[in-house]
């Protein structure tokens, strides 16, 4: 055709103008279609603007679900200086609400930026103080929920609890172990502002914040309040360096409660030494155990059928000769011939060290290292330590002597809880843990559970533990740990007196580490509690008179927070002379007048009613009461 | 003798779509700068109606008439071009001295020259059509002549204008069926000046490439693209809705110049692009037509020569909207903002309606 070759080159060109054209067209597709949640999600945030709304922390729950570590709700001022309209106007509204200079409010509101915020004035309003800013309706004014940490009991558990930073960050203890979980997210009011920031007529949205994690301890918070309280109290008493006490389920491992002297306030914590903050002593202090440590001598020995307690005897002159050394006893004159109940019960050192001998280095330090001294406990805390035990090959015959009644060893208080809870248990070591499980805040649902967790089986014979039970309820009863005997409860446990070595490396003069464990009921142990006492001052420096006391108040806080029942089978108090003696009331009731008299010797008796029968007895028959008391009967 | 009417609403159309979108725009610069709204829509819809009565009148003028003023037309653009480069006369607006401004409207000499040069090249290609066997002497006279009128562009400067110029030439001389291998030489030239131009100084090669990743560069090179990204991207299959654009809001620079089809994609989507698109396929292919169905061989070169023109307008245009190629200030049009610019356009339509009337069917 003519002009057929100008007609094919045009043709070409359109086809290559349509095919440039699909490009587009795909492109676009591409752009709207595959790129479009990336380019859609940019894009909102250039249009967008967020005030943050700040997430509550998780709380920190007792096992009942009793707030410990909760949160304070707090009012914020913010600023949008775009959205300001007559910045003359609102500066002067706020700076008379907020007590701010009118010429500094106005800088605050002309500010070019896209948020400001009035500090410090601007925090921490109070509920009236914000209500009169809202009902201003100022566009471009906004109150922001803010939430900081609330430690409501101040001190109470502060070491295992830790303390969080000025964003509310966990910074030490269990707040920084499961900051993670305690974290939450963080909400926000969206706007839609244009290129200049100011706010376009479109709804703004609300992300609500969502709350971080619950963690759920296995503290009572009212048996840690008896514990702090117990603590306190005999820091004040004896103006003591330090303190620990431990209350623990030997069944299970959960840590009851946990205190330790000094502590401190987490709320102020950059007021006190990083010693004080970051030194949970329950667990990281490492100190020689003294007489509590006997417990593990006796219960090898019973479990290596080196000794038979009840029948063999041992004769203590004072002092017993090691390799030429004389290791003394605690009493001067020696406690004479004793079984080795007795032994226990006198505390005996020179009879403690015939036991290690029994036993021999190699059982004796086996059973140390069964026991998981020497070696973290795994309790879910940071700054556990090991302690110190001696090495195998350095033991010589004193070393054995003086290991075998607590010296020369150097353990944590939480290895001593769970060594005497797995003797007292039947011989099963579990590992001690303090949170029970991490859980949703609004629906309370358990993201995670910690069960009890059996670290080792059959650690000793049952009957060996049967036994060591028997022998500390007669420490208790008969012996050292007399302080902390309760009327009508049974009680077992050991005193322990430890001399603190001192920075020369000798052992400190007058200074002490007076400690008691002790545990109820003593037939079917439910607590553990151990108490220790660092350096008191002004008083007989023994175990049993310092720490067994406290040990038996936090034990009768037991009886009452978890109802134990009394228990008449256990064994009758040894009175000394100076002490006041307890005695049953006889069942007098249906008697004759001159019976019920003759079984009631040593009551002062009264009557009421005429007659000759009694009736009915007051205190009622099978109490408790102290000698010489008054017995009221009704006669018919 | 019928005007092809296709062509001619589908212009229309296309016209009052872009005032349309040239309000939708523009309202919120427009209230910003002016305190009023329909500044943009009102200057525009001026020049619309003006725009479609030339159109109609210049469909009537026979096209002879532009074959035998060929030369005069040529010259006049030339004085022109001249003229605007004198400070006093020409007016700087947006960097190029490029314009007569008359009052708040202006005019643009190197936008009549698109419409000379088109006149002058078709004659002398359809004059010399038995030269077209010598490439050397049948190219490279009117080489000279778009490389002089290029060169007067390039000094306003003008960059954008001056491009579509010469590569829609090139392409017309490409049509006549010259010999190809002087467009391959034309290619190396090219080629070569390019890879100088970049190794006197690499930061070049830098801008060329910034349009692949905007993102290198946010808020210099890539700015206008992110933005234009950020209003093609969550406008979807059917887009926010007429009016509801979020980048006009100060986001995206004077949306209703070279961006607006960004603007388009925003508020319709794919959807509208789609359309879009098709209207402006549709008026080239009507173009097409009329240029194959013509048996002069200057209205041939001319119908394509104009329509080609436009179409690589706006095929540049949209390709610097959706990130294919860097940056470079070329308007939509019939869409964009701009009377001189629309003025234009309507009139290279008039003259091929002009040849359509013509054709036999």
């Amino acid at each position: 055709m003519f002009q057929s070759v100008q007609n094919g080159r045009i043709k070409m060109v359109f086809i290559l103008v349509v095919v440039i054209f699909i490009l587009i067209v795909l492109r676009v597709f591409y752009i709207q279609v595959i790129e479009y949640e990336k380019l859609n999600t940019l894009a909102e945030n250039l249009w967008s603007r967020n005030l943050p709304v700040q997430a509550d922390r998780g709380k920190i729950l007792d096992r009942n679900g009793k707030v410990i570590a909760g949160n304070e709700t707090t009012s914020t001022l913010v600023l949008i200086p775009n959205q300001i309209k007559n910045k003359e106007e609102v500066a002067k509204s706020l700076s008379e609400i907020l007590g701010v200079s009118y010429e500094e409010m106005l800088k605050h509101v002309s500010k070019r930026t896209s948020i400001e915020r009035v500090h410090p004035e601007g925090r921490d309003l109070s509920y009236e103080v914000a209500d009169k800013i809202n009902s201003y309706g100022y566009d471009g004014v906004y109150l922001l929920k803010e939430t900081k940490r609330y430690y409501k009991y101040d001190d109470l558990l502060a070491h295992v609890i830790g303390y969080v930073g000025i964003d509310n960050q966990g910074l030490s203890g269990l707040e920084l172990l499961y900051d993670k979980y305690l974290t939450g997210t963080d909400g926000s009011i969206k706007y839609f502002s244009d290129g200049k920031g100011n706010k376009l007529s479109m709804p703004e949205v609300y992300v609500a914040p969502q709350s971080g994690m619950n963690i759920n301890l296995t503290i009572d918070l009212d048996l840690q309040l008896v514990l702090e309280n117990e603590l306190n109290n005999a820091a004040k008493k004896y103006n003591a360096e330090g303190a620990i006490g431990i209350v623990m389920n030997p069944n299970t491992g959960e840590v009851m409660a946990m205190s330790s002297r000094p502590t401190f306030s987490p709320i102020n914590y950059q007021n006190y030494s990083v010693e004080t903050i970051n030194r949970n002593l329950a667990i990281w202090s490492s100190f020689e155990p003294g007489s509590t440590f006997k417990i593990l001598t006796l219960t090898a020995a019973i479990n290596e059928g080196v000794v038979n307690v009840f029948e063999d005897t041992y004769y203590d002159s004072g002092h017993i000769n090691v390799s030429g050394s004389n290791l003394h006893c605690w009493k001067t004159e020696g406690h004479g011939t004793q079984t080795y109940v007795q032994v226990v019960e006198n505390s005996c050192n020179p009879g403690f060290v015939v036991l290690g001998q029994k036993l021999g280095k190699e059982r004796l330090f086996e059973y140390i290292d069964r026991f998981g001294f020497g070696s973290k406990t795994g309790i879910d805390l940071n700054g556990e330590s090991n302690g110190i035990i001696f090495d195998l090959d350095r033991v010589g015959p004193l070393e054995l002597a003086t290991t075998a009644f607590g010296q020369g060893v150097s353990v944590t208080a939480i290895q001593q809880v769970n060594a005497v809870s797995t003797i007292i248990n039947g011989g099963n070591m579990y590992t001690p843990y303090i949170v029970s499980s991490i859980s949703e805040d609004e629906t309370g649902i358990i993201i995670e559970e910690f069960k009890p967790k059996l670290k080792k089986e059959n650690v000793i014979k049952k009957e060996t533990s049967e036994l060591v039970k028997y022998v500390l309820e007669s420490v208790v009863a008969n012996g050292s740990g007399h302080h902390a005997y309760i009327e009508g409860y049974r009680v077992g446990g050991k005193t322990g007196t430890a001399q603190k070595v001192g920075s020369d490396g000798h052992y400190m003069v007058g200074n002490y580490i007076l400690s008691f464990m002790g545990f109820i009921p003593a037939n079917d142990p439910q607590f553990v509690v151990y108490i220790a006492v660092d350096g008191a001052k002004g008083v007989t420096q023994y175990g049993g008179t310092v720490s067994a006391p406290i040990a038996g108040s936090v034990m009768k806080s037991l009886i009452n927070l978890y109802d134990i029942k009394s228990d008449p089978e256990g064994m009758p108090r040894a009175y000394m002379w100076y002490e006041t003696k307890y005695v049953t009331v006889p069942d007098v009731i249906n008697m004759s007048k001159k019976d019920a008299v003759q079984a009631l010797v040593g009551f002062q008796v009264e009557y009421s009613g005429s007659g000759d029968n009694v009736v009915s007895v007051s205190p009622s028959p099978g109490s408790r009461v102290k000698e010489g008391s008054i017995v009221k009967l009704m006669l018919n | 003798m019928k005007k092809d009417n296709i062509l001619y609403f589908t212009t229309i159309i296309l016209a009052i779509f872009g005032s349309i979108m040239i309000y939708s725009s523009s309202y919120v610069w427009a209230s910003y700068k002016f305190g009023n709204a329909f500044k943009y829509v009102i200057n525009q819809g001026i020049f619309l109606i003006v725009g479609v009565v030339l159109m109609s009148l210049i469909s009537r003028i026979k096209y002879k008439f532009y074959k035998d003023k060929a030369n005069i037309l040529l010259l006049g653009c030339f004085i022109l071009l001249v003229l605007v480069l004198i400070p006093g006369i020409g007016v700087v607006r947006n960097g190029s001295r490029s314009w007569f401004g008359f009052g708040s409207f202006g005019l643009q000499p190197s936008e009549l020259s698109k419409i000379g040069l088109v006149i002058f090249t078709a004659r002398y290609l359809s004059k010399n059509d038995k030269e077209k066997k010598v490439t050397k002497n049948f190219v490279l006279p009117i080489l000279g002549i778009i490389i002089l009128f290029f060169g007067l562009i390039m000094l306003e400067p003008d960059f954008g204008t001056g491009m579509i110029i010469v590569c829609a030439l090139i392409v017309l001389i490409f049509i006549t069926g010259t010999n190809l291998s002087i467009f391959v030489k034309l290619g190396m030239v090219g080629l070569i000046s390019i890879i100088a131009l970049i190794i006197i100084a690499p930061y070049r090669l830098k801008r060329i490439t910034s349009f692949l990743n905007p993102w290198s560069d946010p808020l210099g090179s890539g700015f206008q693209i992110i933005q234009s990204l950020y209003a093609i991207g969550p406008g979807g299959l059917l887009g926010y809705g007429f009016l509801n654009s979020r980048q006009k809001h100060f986001y995206l620079p004077e949306p209703q110049t070279d961006f607006i089809f960004s603007i388009i994609s925003e508020e319709f989507g794919f959807l509208g692009i789609f359309i879009v698109t098709s209207l402006f396929l549709l008026i080239f292919y009507r173009c097409i037509k009329i240029a194959i169905e013509t048996e002069d061989l200057f209205a041939k070169y001319l119908v394509f020569g104009l329509s080609f023109m436009l179409i690589f307008q706006t095929l540049l245009n949209l390709m610097v909207v959706v990130g294919m190629i860097p940056v470079t200030g070329v308007t939509l049009p019939f869409i964009s903002y701009g009377g001189s610019s629309l003025l234009v356009s309507m009139t290279m339509v008039g003259i091929i309606l002009n040849v359509s009337r013509k054709n036999v069917h």
